[in-house]
């Protein structure tokens, strides 16, 4: 019961992952994880630079289909 | 044992798929459950997926998981970022699905039932999912370029061109389209208006929300959007009953017209975190809310399916748009089945993001079949209404006549009965003041999807709550496609225009950015305005050339596919992609051919124009209407030239492109990949992807 429990603890888990990746929710905590497995040591974004960034870069290209 | 278990299973698969499809093409007299539907989709997607697909991934590409992919090697955390193949996949099907699977079967209903469905499933398993999956591939080899990049270097410097041309045409003539389906849902309705212009002051609202209170909380700004949006419905009712506010959000076709190309203009000019992004957010969680939930409907309801197999309009005379099954049904129904627009996107944003090759067989293939499964769901949802009620629903005043008595009377006179009463009452029972001649898909679509929704919850009373959940589900996602596509027209516009005068490529330059924004913005409100004024109703007009340019732009996506693989010495398995690129150039330039000359003024461009300017000579038109008429004359006459114009580069491509292949073939000439070096993986077999360090 207790292994259970855990198992749909973890696929929950998994799941409120899974939504906060696909709408965008955890791009900056991404960022901050890529900016600190890179050597650059340029200062990293704040959140609202990176948003603003992330959405003017992400609107200049085909995203959105017919 | 295991291996037999599963063949027995695959075989019963296949079974349950083949009759599921018999019976949806044999079936007659009594009406057919949607559960066919659903079971003969299902059972070919499977069957397709795990055989035809796994073949492609196998011979023809050669997938490599220890090769890294460009997400591993630029890991950047903003366009490169390694991300498991089941968020990717919701990311890659969010920005696929549009209006188009949902309109284009609304409107191939008109040939019946079977021709689309058909067409929806084997046209996505053999041809739509086949381009996704390889240009996607493609691009994952080359770093992530574009298609234009990739027809450029593979192809030739003019295909790169060509590809990059007929991407702006289609994107003109796709927001124009799109915008007339808004315009003919909105037209008089001031419930569905003040729901949809509610949209922008909430999209304002999250958009400050997410800029300035809570910096990228995409999911609790999208979750307040979206009660508020819901809110917004329900006040719809309110407006729509009170006389003053009801006369404030009642427009004509014009001023709606003028309406949504001022927002357009307005969209691409102002900050994208403002109005587009949070736009795009709401419209995301929507679109996806609604497409599962209109599944699980159909899945509860099983409705019947009360529009026959084939209608009498097979013979070209339709009054939703003209035209016979070939070449029209498979250009009115394009994204559903294949789509060029897709190939922009897997060659853009998804191959950055890819973790391993192998997910490109699952995002690539799997996102387009669950694409066609939308369809299949959009045709289930509009053959679901009764013929008479379609028909009264999508024709032209000019055919069936502006009231329900003569719309009845012409609709019972096509053999499908239709009281005058019941289009009465069931635009009553959706809260409109009438539903006769909104053609375009959406209006009818929004009454399949409302019947199947009130029927699962809140019955009779909830209907025109439902109806105008549909109607603001598809309005908002085309307004964000409006502004999205808008934004990125206005860039290619300053890209080109910057080759004949420097300034304008200056992507902060205020005079730039309003003078390229009102090149698109007024391209593509040219067509607009002329859809709206068009007698016809402007969807027989502008979605068959909408249909022609994306399937064009498919034509390009599948020759550069073609030439790579030609280049990887894959010609044992060259049909793969050279079969539906011969299929789409019969059906594109059959299509451009009868659009242009056929002699039937209701099919073909030329000789409308000429048989109103014969009317203009006979002295049958009104003085007043003269001005009128020689607008549309030049009207129809445009359209002629846009549609030689694209087939023509089509055929230059084509040129291009078969003296390259019988060069490689004839071995006169190298065929040198562009493939980006060899780099071995460092992530281990089982690497999910699902965040670095945290799983």
């Amino acid at each position: 019961m207790r292994r259970a429990g855990k198992f749909a603890e973890r696929k929950l888990r998994q799941f409120w992952r899974g939504v906060r990746e696909w709408c965008g929710d955890a791009a900056y905590e991404r960022y901050l994880r890529a900016k600190g497995r890179s050597d650059c040591d340029q200062r990293a974004l704040t959140a609202e630079e990176f948003y603003v960034e992330q959405v003017n870069r992400r609107y200049s290209r085909p995203n959105r289909c017919c | 044992m295991k291996r037999i278990l599963e063949f027995i299973i695959w075989l019963c698969v296949a079974f349950a798929g083949a009759g599921a499809l018999g019976a949806i093409a044999l079936h007659r007299g009594e009406p057919l459950n949607a559960t066919w539907f659903v079971v003969a989709a299902v059972c070919c997607y499977m069957v397709a997926y795990r055989l035809y697909s796994a073949f492609i991934a196998a011979r023809l590409l050669a997938l490599d998981d220890t090769r890294a992919t460009p997400a591993e090697i630029h890991d950047d955390g903003r366009d490169f970022v390694p991300t498991n193949k089941w968020v990717l996949f919701g990311h890659h099907f969010a920005a696929i699905a549009g209006p188009g699977p949902l309109i284009g079967p609304t409107l191939a209903a008109q040939f019946g039932y079977l021709p689309g469905t058909l067409w929806l499933i084997a046209g996505a398993a053999l041809a739509g999912c086949v381009q996704d999956f390889i240009i996607l591939f493609c691009s994952i080899r080359r770093g992530g370029k574009t298609l234009g990049q990739m027809a450029r270097e593979e192809v030739s410097a003019r295909g790169g061109f060509i590809a990059q041309l007929a991407v702006l045409a289609i994107m003109a003539i796709l927001l124009a389209v799109v915008a007339l389906v808004v315009v003919n849902a909105l037209k008089a309705s001031p419930w569905a208006t003040f729901t949809l212009a509610m949209t922008i002051p909430i999209a304002l609202l999250i958009g400050v929300y997410l800029r300035y209170l809570r910096p990228g909380r995409v999911l609790e700004g999208s979750l307040l959007g979206v009660a508020l949006v819901m809110f917004a419905v329900v006040a719809g009712q309110w407006v729509a009953e009170s006389p003053s506010w009801s006369r404030a959000f009642t427009f004509s076709g014009v001023a709606l017209a003028f309406l949504i190309i001022a927002y357009g203009f307005a969209a691409a000019v102002v900050p994208v975190w403002l109005l587009l992004a949070p736009r795009d957010y709401l419209s995301a969680f929507i679109k996806t809310g609604a497409i599962f939930s209109l599944a699980a409907g159909i899945l509860l309801v099983r409705p019947q399916i009360m529009m026959p197999p084939l209608t009498r309009f097979i013979d070209g005379t339709g009054p939703v748009f003209a035209g016979k099954i070939f070449p029209f049904c498979f250009i009115t129904i394009a994204c559903g089945a294949i789509s060029g627009f897709h190939s922009l996107i897997s060659s853009g944003t998804t191959p950055k993001m890819i973790l391993r090759e192998s997910h490109a067989r699952f995002i690539g293939y799997g996102a387009m079949l669950l694409e066609s499964f939308v369809g299949v769901m959009a045709m289930v949802a509009a053959c679901a209404m009764p013929p008479g009620v379609y028909f009264a629903i999508n024709s032209p005043s000019s055919i069936v006549g502006s009231t329900a008595d003569a719309a009845a009377a012409t609709i019972s006179g096509w053999g499908y009965h239709l009281d005058p009463q019941t289009m009465t009452q069931l635009a009553r029972s959706v809260g409109e003041q009438t539903l006769l001649n909104r053609a375009g898909g959406a209006p009818s679509l929004a009454v399949g999807m409302a019947q199947i929704f009130s029927n699962t919850i809140g019955g009779e009373r909830l209907l025109s709550i439902w109806y105008h959940f549909a109607i603001m589900f598809e309005a908002l996602f085309i307004l964000t496609v409006l502004d999205a596509g808008t934004r990125v027209g206005r860039f290619m516009v300053q890209e080109l225009g910057g080759r004949v005068w420097k300034p304008l490529a200056r992507m902060g330059w205020m005079p730039g950015i309003l003078i390229s924004s009102a090149i698109i913005v007024g391209t593509w409100g040219y067509f607009l305005y002329q859809g709206v004024v068009d007698p016809l109703g402007g969807i027989n007009s502008l979605w068959p050339l909408f249909g022609i340019a994306n399937q064009l732009l498919a034509t390009v996506a599948l020759v550069v596919a073609t030439s790579i693989l030609l280049k990887m010495k894959r010609v044992r398995w060259i049909w793969v992609t050279l079969v539906p690129t011969a299929w789409l150039v019969a059906v594109t330039m059959t299509a451009s051919y009868q659009k242009i000359f056929a002699a039937n003024p209701d099919l073909g461009f030329l000789s409308k124009a000429n048989s109103l300017a014969s009317q203009i000579a006979a002295g049958q038109v009104p003085l007043e209407k003269i001005a009128e008429t020689h607008r549309l004359i030049f009207n129809q006459r445009l359209d002629a030239v846009v549609t030689a114009t694209l087939a023509l580069m089509i055929l230059v491509l084509l040129v291009e492109a078969a003296a390259q292949w019988y060069g490689i073939l004839s071995r006169r000439r190298e065929g040198v990949l562009h493939e980006a070096p060899r780099v071995a993986t460092q992530w281990a077999p089982g690497f999910s992807g699902t965040a670095h360090g945290d799983d």
